[in-house]
Order: C-alpha cells, then structure tokens, then sequence
C-alpha cells in the first residue's frame, strides 16, 4: 500500500510538472524527459517489474495525450524500465558519473525505441523539434543524476536525524 | 525464492506487458479515428487536472498582467473603441448586404444561430510527441462540445477539428498540420480544388494539383470549399509559399496556414455540426 501510494504521487507530480513545462515551453518536454526519469527513479529503488509497470502507466499517459496509435511510448518506456531496474541489481550505478552514463543509455535506448516503433507505425519521420529531441538523453540525465542525488542526500541525512 | 527463479518470474511479467502493448497497438491498425477505451479513461482522468493547472498559471498571469496593464489602460481603450466602431462598421455594411439576400426573419435568425454557436476556449495542452499534431482545449461535452466541429482561431482563420477524446470538460482538436489531416480546399483566384494536409512541421501540403495546371500562383491564399461536410465553405486557411516542379503526375505547393502557434492560446469553436447540414 506504501508502495502504490508512493507510486501514485510520483505520477502525480510529475504530471504536474510535465504541464507545467509544457505551458513555458514545448521545447522544454523535448529536451527533459520527466515520465522517463521517474520510470527509471523507481526501477533503480524498486526493481524491475516495478519500472515495467510504471513505464506501461507513464507510457500510456504520454500516448492518450498525443495523436495517433496508442501504446507505442508505453512499449518503449515498459522495455526501458525493465531494463534500468534489471542492469542496476548487476552493478552499481550511485557514483554521480555512473548514473549519469546509466541514465543516458537508457534514455538513448528509449528513444531510439520510441523512433523506431514511431516510423515503423506512421511511416513518417518523428519531429525533432529543431534536433531539441537529441539532447533529451544528455538533459535528462544530467538533471536525472543531480536530482537522484540530491534525494538520496536527503533521505541519508533524515535517517541520521 | 530463488534468484534464477524471480528472474524468470520477472521475465514473465515484461513479456506479459510487451505482449498487451502489442495487442492495444495491433487493434488501431489500420489506424482509426475511434479512440481506444484506455486512452479515454486515462484522457478524462488527468486531462481535468491538467485543465487546473494551467488555469492556476493563467490566472496569475492575469493577476500580474493586470497590474500592468493597469497603466496603459488609457491607451488601450482608445484603440479598442476605434477597433469596435471600425468592426461595428463592417457588421452593419455586411447585415445590409444579406437583408438583401434573404428576408429579414430569416437573416436574423441565421445571424442569432451562428453567434450562439460561437464558442470561446483555451488551449491546455499541446501534443506530447508533435504539437503540429494536436492540441487540447478547455471545453468538452459539457459545453456541448462534439466530434467534427470546427476550430478556428482568435482571426476566424481555421485551426482544425474536434477529435476523440471527449472528455466533460476537455478535448482534442485534430489541427490541419497533422499528417493524417484533410481538408477540402480551394484557390483565390481560380478556385483550383485540391486536398490540403499537414507535412507534420507547421506547414501545409495543397494535394492533387496537376502538373499541367499553370493558373495556381506563389501568394494565392486558400479558402475552405466545404465538399469534405466538415468545414463549411470560404474559411481562410492560409497561403501558398511555394510551387514545385516534380517528376510526378501532381505539383509539390506548400502552403503557410494563417494561424500562428504562438498566439494559439485564445480559440473559437463552432458548435454546429457541418457534417450533419450535409
């Protein structure tokens, strides 16, 4: 119950802030991947199946506000966050710089998926925002690994007090 | 349980939701305009909390502006007075010339309908993966709001169409610079027909044009002709900024639609239902 509550108000909030992003910029959604980073946030602290599951629900969030099939970010962010939760039980991915490749692979990997399925579906390129979609692996793992950082300095620092 | 064991359990578990996306994408193709279960009830769950936040944002936006614009305020009413006697002019010229055409009864009665139909919305959100795609405004069935009524602009250039989903009090307008889009359109000057759809980057494709047609020039600007029973006929849809020679049976004309996305914020939807009328 913790757990799915925890679950629920990540969803939330990242949510809240991917509208919020959106109503600044639309360039700001293309170069900071917030669904993924949250996908990829719990497969590392839960595990696996759990980054599968949220990557279905982040996944199918992100297609039912977009036009066209349904599901294809789903695929993408499920097979992503298998995999982060999966490859951080086999090394150790909390030195800063560590995460910080981890992350970019993985966001690499989810949007070459995502690209992938995109073409081979529409048959059309995918728009790059002026290449801004290039940068999403690069953005976000940057704040991916400043912000996991600063989490787990906070959740260190209450667990001493 | 043992390590090989869960591994295979998990295995399980990522092929079972590979395998449901897979299904859920395999049922839309060929790609239909029917929107999937899932995709509505995710849409009419988060789309009104999207909906408060961005009315959050606007409302202090307008609480700051407001205090600005509080200075210039002299100013603006000058140039709104001139504004509304310049428009008022123009509706008084354009009365005078339908009660010419119909009777009195009737002219006001189809005046008094169009103005009810009229209905002011704000864009909340735009496309997650291409915002030339989609939008999603801040009225939905509530508002009587239903699938294929048009959208135009603050201008009354035209912008798109009410899609699926629906939600009470949120939807999706299919803009004309998606892919998948088509509108029945016209030329100027000739009144050349043709097929106008997105390119899928801001701009327009005029389609079905034949090489051996020469009178469609550089500059036309592109009404809507109606014959598609979704746009009524002489919306403003844009212009032609160029004329290509292709090796095919058709020439390539781009056309630049008239609505900006930058001032997309402000829309008008027509709550009458051109397709029924046909």
């Amino acid at each position: 119950m913790k757990n799915f509550k925890e679950v629920a108000i990540g969803i939330i909030l990242t949510f809240f802030l991917f509208t919020v992003l959106l109503k600044i910029s639309f360039s700001l959604t293309q170069i900071f991947n917030v669904f993924s980073l949250l996908v990829i946030y719990f497969a590392l602290s839960k595990g696996e199946v759990y980054g599968a599951f949220l990557g279905t629900i982040c996944g199918l969030i992100y297609d039912s506000f977009s036009l066209g099939v349904f599901g294809v970010a789903g695929l993408s962010k499920t097979i992503t966050g298998f995999i982060a939760g999966y490859v951080s039980r086999k090394i150790n991915v909390t030195p800063f710089l560590r995460r910080f490749v981890f992350i970019f692979i993985l966001i690499s990997l989810e949007l070459i998926l995502w690209t992938f399925f995109y073409s081979y579906i529409f048959k059309e390129k995918l728009n790059t925002g002026k290449g801004a979609l290039l940068f999403q692996p690069l953005v976000t793992a940057f704040i991916g690994s400043l912000v996991f950082s600063i989490i787990r300095r906070l959740r260190r620092k209450a667990f001493q007090d | 349980m043992p390590f090989f064991l869960k591994t295979k359990k998990n295995l399980i578990i990522l092929s079972v939701l590979i395998l449901f996306h897979l299904v859920l994408i395999s049922i839309q193709i060929p790609l239909g305009e029917e929107g999937n279960y899932f995709e509505k009830v995710i849409f009419s769950i988060l789309s009104p909390m999207q909906h408060g936040v961005v009315s959050f944002f606007r409302k202090i936006g307008e609480l700051w502006n407001g205090y600005f614009d509080l200075r210039d305020v002299q100013s603006q009413n000058e140039k709104m007075r001139k504004e509304i006697f310049d428009l008022s002019q123009k509706n008084h010229l354009l009365m005078n010339y339908i009660r010419k055409l119909e009777s009195e009864n009737e002219t006001q009665d189809a005046l008094q309908d169009m103005y009810k139909s009229i209905l002011p919305a704000h864009v909340i959100s735009l496309d997650f993966s291409n915002y030339f795609k989609s939008i999603i405004i801040n009225r939905g069935s509530l508002d009587g709001i239903r699938k294929d009524m048009v959208v135009l602009d603050r201008y009354g250039y035209l912008v798109g169409r009410i899609i699926g989903p629906i939600s009470l009090k949120e939807a999706k307008v299919q803009l004309i610079t998606d892919n998948d889009s088509g509108t029945s359109v016209f030329t100027q000057e000739k009144k050349i027909w043709g097929i106008l759809t997105g390119d899928g980057k801001g701009q327009c494709l005029l389609k079905y044009i034949l090489m051996s047609e020469e009178e469609v020039r550089k500059g036309e600007r592109i009404f809507t002709s109606g014959y598609d029973g979704i746009y009524p006929k002489g919306i403003d849809v844009g212009k032609i900024v160029s004329i290509e020679e292709t090796t095919d049976l058709f020439k390539k004309i781009i056309v630049k639609p008239y609505f900006e996305f930058r001032n997309l914020d402000q829309l008008a939807v027509i709550r009458i239902n051109f397709k029924e009328l046909f």
